[in-house]
């Protein structure tokens, strides 16, 4: 199996002559498609103003202005250049990065045209790509764990939604008895708590009593929904004090918050954002070089194998996906702690199947499921602010918009991606 | 294996088991037993739509409505609630057969179910939230409201109040219940500047497009929060959202900045959502509850018709809240603006 991965992963990097000429034309078709769909149709003088400082920012930047016309020429240019020199030499390895660059500069002449004559607030979107893409990661993350263990979890939108419940519930109840910031924290603990528990009992199911994961990860779902609605309904959206157990509030990063532009979009964001960061970096080490993250990967990949070896496969699945659990309880809580301090029926609103979608289009890596993410965010954040510009495509087709974007970058760039081996398959033990 | 389909079972059992009972089923969600002794003259009974009994909007406007009729007119009130679309059809029939002398559902949504429902069963009383059938039913009363009447009050209130210049909105699904608050708030802003020289801009629609700012679905109050950040950074310092609890993320991503006001829907959110009413300015009143206790009263006196129902500022079916966080006073010039607009002299819509 392992060598079988590793010569899958050297045939992706290899640049075949069909897919150079084709990258070239692609790089080509960009800037093209800079000419005839945003040069054409921008009146010459106008100007694009981006503005750097978000909203409620205290460090002002001064705003970026420059004539639109000019700027798309040069950007058309330079895109058309590397075409040009993609089809006569081409660029080897470099391929992907030039076509991120292309992109790039294809997505940067957009958004200068459609905001021609007018101000497009570019530090804000950044900010907000970064806030949607934190429920997703976590999605992500908790499905990492537990299907790089050979588990597969569906009900990790269960999950989050259980833990957005209980943070709610339980952060006001804190809130009541402790007051507000041991509130918040018995809340984000409780929600752990209880994502790992719903966890536990797909563990049972599906590793135990190898029941079918898929079935066992939709009962976990459906079930989840409605005992959250159920609970919502009869008491939080009764009684107002159980359902409000308020915000983690910013915190500024000391000195990195400071830095223009910056420093507002990432060192300024509440607990939430500098604990993915965190857990990322944490999963990353971990899977990929400790004994611990070996064993867990063994046993997604060739569990008999790491039987022998004398690896316990029920307890390292047990293992992960309880800790998969505990990850997307801390996502879940991310919706009522974190973003709008109070719950209402089924808020997280199928954010956690988006996380499954982006574990998949990033490999089952933490950083590339993080990178899917972000390009979610940025697509949806990006589809509000052009309805906000009011550029002239219809709101359906914008709505559309992050989950076409996703699907066809990540396909079309990433490539296949290969699931751990065992994914899946409960195992028996001979 | 015998072990394993024996817990197969088990979890299928109590999942059905419990889905039976917090889903729509045959059992009621809610009963309110008539206070007159000697049983209920009628049975009342609401169909939600999936933002469910609590979500302080439509829904909730609606039963309150009922209870209302419940309390003094000595009807039985009962609801049942759509957890997904799919449970439109199912909770009419299961209501059908509860013997319920009127059917009221909630929202344009649930249009093509009631009809389906009403066409097949020309006996049984049917009334709709904002939905109007062309032609009408005999059996069904489409219960349809003058709401950009009411947001254009909102829409010249949100133009006086604006310090930077630019307001703006967001719906939760492009229908035409959410975009006629839209088009009254665009057409109010407007006229304000008319009148006043001024130049506020609305950001999240355009009645002319037809097109604008949405957040996809009536649920995800993250999506909400989002909608407002983006608002406010491009300048928006009155932001009204159209959106059910959506709405109520804007909310409270306003109160976490304090830039900016909000103005609520559906019902008065200083009452409703008490916890934000530092940041409210207003709220573009649809007063269902008062419609359906009205047509709670024609029932009883045997005068049930389909057709259709208007609420509109004359009527009091709709109308705004009082202003409040508001620095001044414009009540007069808003008092004389619901005059000319029942005199018809205002345009608050294309």
């Amino acid at each position: 199996m392992a060598t079988q991965a590793a010569t899958l992963s050297r045939r992706v990097e290899y640049i075949s002559p069909r897919r150079q000429r084709v990258m070239g034309f692609v790089f080509l078709a960009l800037a093209a498609g800079i000419w005839l769909f945003f040069i054409r149709t921008v009146d010459a003088g106008v100007s694009t103003t981006f503005r750097l400082t978000p909203g409620g920012s205290d460090i002002q930047l001064a705003d970026w202005v420059f004539a639109t016309a000019p700027a798309l020429n040069i950007l058309a240019i330079i895109s058309a250049v590397l075409g040009g020199y993609q089809l006569a030499r081409g660029f080897g390895r470099n391929t992907n990065l030039v076509l991120g660059l292309v992109s790039f500069l294809f997505m940067f002449g957009f958004l200068a045209w459609a905001a021609a004559d007018g101000s497009l607030n570019i530090a804000g979107l950044l900010r907000t790509t970064l806030q949607k893409a934190v429920p997703i990661t976590f999605g992500a993350m908790s499905g990492i764990l537990s299907e790089r263990a050979g588990v597969v979890n569906i009900a990790i939108e269960g999950m989050m939604l259980t833990g957005a419940m209980i943070g709610a519930l339980m952060g006001s109840v804190g809130r009541l008895y402790f007051g507000d910031t041991a509130g918040l924290w018995i809340g984000l603990g409780s929600a752990v708590i209880f994502g790992g528990l719903l966890a536990l009992i797909h563990g049972v199911l599906s590793i135990k009593y190898k029941t079918d994961q898929i079935i066992s990860g939709t009962v976990i779902n459906i079930f989840a929904t409605g005992m959250t609605s159920f609970i919502s309904a009869k008491f939080l959206q009764k009684y107002q004090e159980l359902n409000s157990p308020g915000i983690f509030q910013s915190i500024e990063f000391p000195l990195l918050s400071k830095i223009p532009f910056i420093g507002p979009v990432f060192f300024d964001n509440n607990v939430f954002i500098f604990a993915m960061f965190l857990f990322l970096i944490l999963l990353h080490i971990g899977l990929f070089f400790t004994r611990w993250g070996l064993r867990l990967r063994s046993v997604g990949e060739h569990p008999k194998a790491a039987d022998t070896l004398g690896i316990n496969v029920f307890r390292t699945r047990y293992m992960a996906v309880t800790l998969s659990g505990m990850m997307a309880g801390f996502g879940g809580a991310y919706f009522t702690l974190g973003s709008v301090g109070r719950f209402d029926e089924v808020m997280t609103a199928g954010r956690g199947f988006i996380g499954l979608a982006a574990m998949i289009f990033g490999n089952w890596s933490p950083f590339g499921s993080f990178g899917a993410s972000l390009l979610f965010g940025f697509a949806d954040s990006l589809q509000s602010k052009l309805a906000i510009l009011s550029v002239n495509i219809p709101s359906e087709i914008l709505l559309m918009a992050p989950y076409i974007a996703t699907m066809v970058v990540l396909a079309g760039v990433i490539g296949r991606g290969h699931m751990p081996a065992a994914d899946g398959q409960p195992y028996e033990k001979e | 294996m015998y072990k394993k389909r024996h817990l197969i079972l088990f979890v299928l059992f109590f999942s059905t088991i419990f889905l039976a009972a917090c889903g729509s089923s045959v059992a009621p969600d809610e009963v309110i037993p008539s206070n007159e002794e000697e049983g209920a003259s009628a049975k009342i009974c609401e169909v939600t739509d999936v933002g469910g009994i609590d979500d302080k909007s439509f829904n909730a406007t609606a039963w309150a409505g009922v209870q209302q009729a419940a309390a003094d007119l000595g009807v039985e009130g009962q609801f049942l609630e759509s957890q997904q679309q799919t449970d439109y059809e199912a909770n009419i029939t299961a209501f059908m057969d509860e013997g319920c002398d009127l059917i009221i559902s909630i929202g344009f949504l649930l249009g093509d179910a009631t009809e389906e429902a009403a066409e097949n069963n020309p006996d049984q009383n049917f009334a709709i939230i904002d939905f109007a059938y062309d032609p009408g039913y005999d059996n069904v009363l489409g219960i349809v409201f003058a709401t950009d009447q009411a947001a254009f009050l909102a829409g010249y209130a949100a133009a006086a109040t604006t310090q930077t210049g630019i307001v703006g909105t967001f719906g939760g699904i492009k229908i035409p219940s959410v975009t006629v608050f839209m088009d009254g708030y665009v057409y109010g802003v407007e006229y304000y500047n008319q009148q006043n020289d001024a130049d506020v801009e609305v950001l999240g629609w355009e009645p002319g497009v037809e097109d604008g700012l949405f957040a996809g679905n009536f649920e995800s109050l993250d999506d909400g929060r989002t909608l407002a950040i983006s608002l406010m950074n491009e300048g928006a310092d009155v932001i009204m959202p159209v959106a059910g609890p959506v709405g109520l993320g804007a909310a409270a991503a306003v109160q976490e900045s304090g830039e900016a006001w909000i103005i609520g829907v559906d019902s008065d959110w200083t009452q409703s959502s008490p916890e934000y009413a530092d940041v409210i300015l207003t709220s573009v009143l649809k007063r269902s509850d008062s419609a359906i206790y009205q047509i709670t009263e024609e029932l009883l006196a045997g005068d049930f018709s389909g057709g259709l129902y208007l609420g509109t500022l004359k009527n009091d079916g709709v109308g705004i809240a009082p202003l409040t966080n508001f620095d001044g006073n414009i009540d007069d010039e808003l008092a004389a603006l619901v005059e000319d607009i029942i005199a018809g002299d205002l345009q608050t819509a294309p």
